[in-house]
């Protein structure tokens, strides 16, 4: 019999605000606030709080009726099984790398704001060696995640509520005039509430933490719900608040552009003066720290579980000898950290992590929906109310926020939606050549590569001659032609097979 | 017969393998703008993300061809 300790109703909030409250905030309000919605980014924070309290109305009746490790993936597992848990298990850890590259980013920023207050010199080193810093920051975490090392959330979100509540107080005497939190009710004005309400989203998807660690709490049926709708109600507060004040203390159209620092550093030392600067650039580094951490042990989590069901190699799950950690996917998902935090690219890599979450949240409100026509007598502690307009809310909600920045035509929604497309593509491929058994699929999965290349060889082909100079023209036909012919090779040898 | 088509699909392949793994590398230069690439090429910002994806796109499938055309052709007695 296991003596495992199990947490109370408090212990599952902090949990929930733990996961929640960290780097993002000092991340996403710069170019929600001063490139995409200005003061309206206050009411797309509350959209937010929304739509997250939706979907975790889902999580809730999920968490409660299957109260196992693995979060997403296990309910879509149990709802669908095969590829389309496959697919939910790939986006969170895409999500993961995102948001893991971005808090290293953020690291590095709040590093330069920290030296920017007393050692200027030191500030201008930062910020010529961002890449450096960052390999540097994720190496010492992969030593110490593969050392087990423990996370520190409860003391982390302790102090981060103690600073935020310092900085409301000071902000009384401060005269606050957020104009225009609602947006004007004209189209363009609408596409940009809900592009920066995407833009905005992971701040609060960070409380499935609370979910994943179900288990580890008592009575998970009544108190994960509790937990949830609690801690969605204070972060969106919070959240709320914060924004308001720092929108409140760096008017639009001032001095200020939002190029220079991050909005809530700049708020902290007009509110706070010198004393507000270091205290945030510090909650900063801390927090980022702590995420890049926590995602780091996500994504090991997410492909040693993929790994043990034979969706990824076996490698994934093998443990350090004196560790017992997963040491091979610590390392492998930190190579994508860093390939993608030295980008430095933060607007492509907040949209980025906001997408991968966006669908996974679409996949849990659909294995709700599936769950209750294929398991109506699942034992379910909690019921999500207004079933099923509460689910069909969260993927409809989902998908416009998926939409809506590329209506915008933000360039950095377009790369981000691009980049995720691309990659769910080759997890698509992945899962095939991984778990197509049967000799015939396989070959029947060549020949279509095979029609791609040979389709891909004739587009170059036709279409190079209308794009590209002479210089390039010859290599580029001689591309289009290896591809026809490999194409044409693969289809033979595959489809006599078949035959 | 059976041996010059073995060569002939081992060729093809490997150099089918290498245009994907030299069309992943252009797409991490046009990415990151290593050696200015993304001048080089005069490419419009907008245009970036869809060079991108067909890149990384035309990378994965020439690459999975290329391996499995030398891997089918090998496994011929």
């Amino acid at each position: 019999m296991t003596n495992e300790k199990k947490y109370g109703l408090f212990s599952a909030v902090i949990m929930g605000l733990g996961g929640a409250i960290g780097f993002e905030i000092f991340a996403l309000l710069n170019y929600a606030y001063f490139d995409l919605a200005g003061p309206s980014m206050l009411s797309a924070l509350f959209f937010c709080g929304i739509i997250n309290l939706l979907t975790m109305l889902s999580y809730s009746e999920l968490s409660a009726a299957i109260p196992e490790v693995g979060g997403e993936y296990t309910y879509t597992k149990v709802a669908f099984g095969g590829v389309i848990a496959f697919m939910a298990g790939c986006l969170r850890w895409l999500a993961s790398i995102f948001g893991g590259a971005l808090a290293a980013v953020v690291f590095v920023e709040q590093l330069g704001v920290l030296f920017s207050v007393f050692a200027p010199s030191i500030q201008d080193l930062v910020l010529a060696n961002v890449s450096l810093l960052i390999i540097g920051l994720v190496v010492i975490l992969i030593i110490l995640a593969i050392r087990g090392v423990e996370e520190a959330t409860t003391l982390i979100v302790g102090a981060f509520l103690t600073i935020f509540v310092i900085f409301l107080a000071m902000s009384v005497g401060y005269t606050l005039t957020p104009q225009n939190i609602v947006p004007e009710a004209t189209g363009n004005s609408l596409v940009v509430f809900f592009a920066t309400a995407a833009y905005l989203f992971p701040m609060f998807v960070g409380m499935r933490a609370l979910v994943a660690g179900a288990p580890q709490i008592k009575n998970p049926g009544k108190n994960v719900p509790r937990a949830l709708m609690i801690t969605t109600v204070l972060l969106t507060a919070v959240y709320f608040a914060v924004a308001y004040v720092a929108v409140g203390a760096v008017p639009l159209g001032g001095e200020v552009t939002g190029s220079e620092l991050p909005l809530l550093n700049i708020a902290a030392s007009t509110i706070l003066g010198p004393i507000g600067a270091i205290l945030f650039a510090l909650a900063g580094i801390f927090a980022s720290v702590s995420s890049v951490g926590t995602a780091m042990s996500v994504q090991s989590s997410i492909l040693g579980g993929m790994s043990r069901d034979g969706y990824l190699p076996n490698a994934l799950q093998k443990a350090h000898k004196r560790f017992g950690t997963r040491y091979i996917a610590i390392i492998a998902s930190s190579l994508f950290v860093i390939f993608f935090g030295t980008s430095g690219a933060v607007e492509f890599l907040g949209y980025a992590a906001s997408f991968g979450s966006l669908l996974v949240f679409a996949l849990v409100n659909l294995s709700l929906i599936q769950l209750r026509r294929k398991k109506p007598r699942l034992e379910r502690p909690f019921k999500a109310p207004f079933y099923p307009l509460t689910p069909i809310a969260g993927i409809v909600m989902s998908v416009l926020l998926l939409t809506f920045p590329i209506v915008l035509n933000d360039v950095n929604a377009s790369s981000a939606l691009l980049s995720s497309l691309g990659m769910i593509s080759i997890v698509l491929v992945t899962y095939y050549l991984r778990m197509v058994k049967r000799e015939v699929d396989f070959n029947r999965l060549q020949v279509a590569v095979g029609g791609i290349c040979f389709g891909a060889g004739v587009t170059v082909i036709a279409v190079a001659p209308l794009i590209v100079t002479s210089s390039l023209l010859v290599i580029i036909i001689l591309v289009g032609l290896v591809s026809i012919i490999a194409g044409i090779l693969n289809i033979f040898v595959s489809a006599r097979k078949i035959d | 017969m059976i041996k010059n088509r073995r060569i002939l699909s081992t060729i093809v392949g490997i150099v089918q393998s290498l245009i994907g793994g030299a069309a992943a590398v252009l797409a991490v230069l046009l990415f990151f703008n290593i050696l200015e690439v993304q001048t080089l090429f005069k490419l419009p910002l907008e245009l970036l993300p869809l060079c991108l994806l067909v890149l990384v796109l035309f990378s994965v499938f020439s690459v999975i061809n290329g391996v499995s055309l030398i891997r089918e052709w090998w496994r011929i007695d």
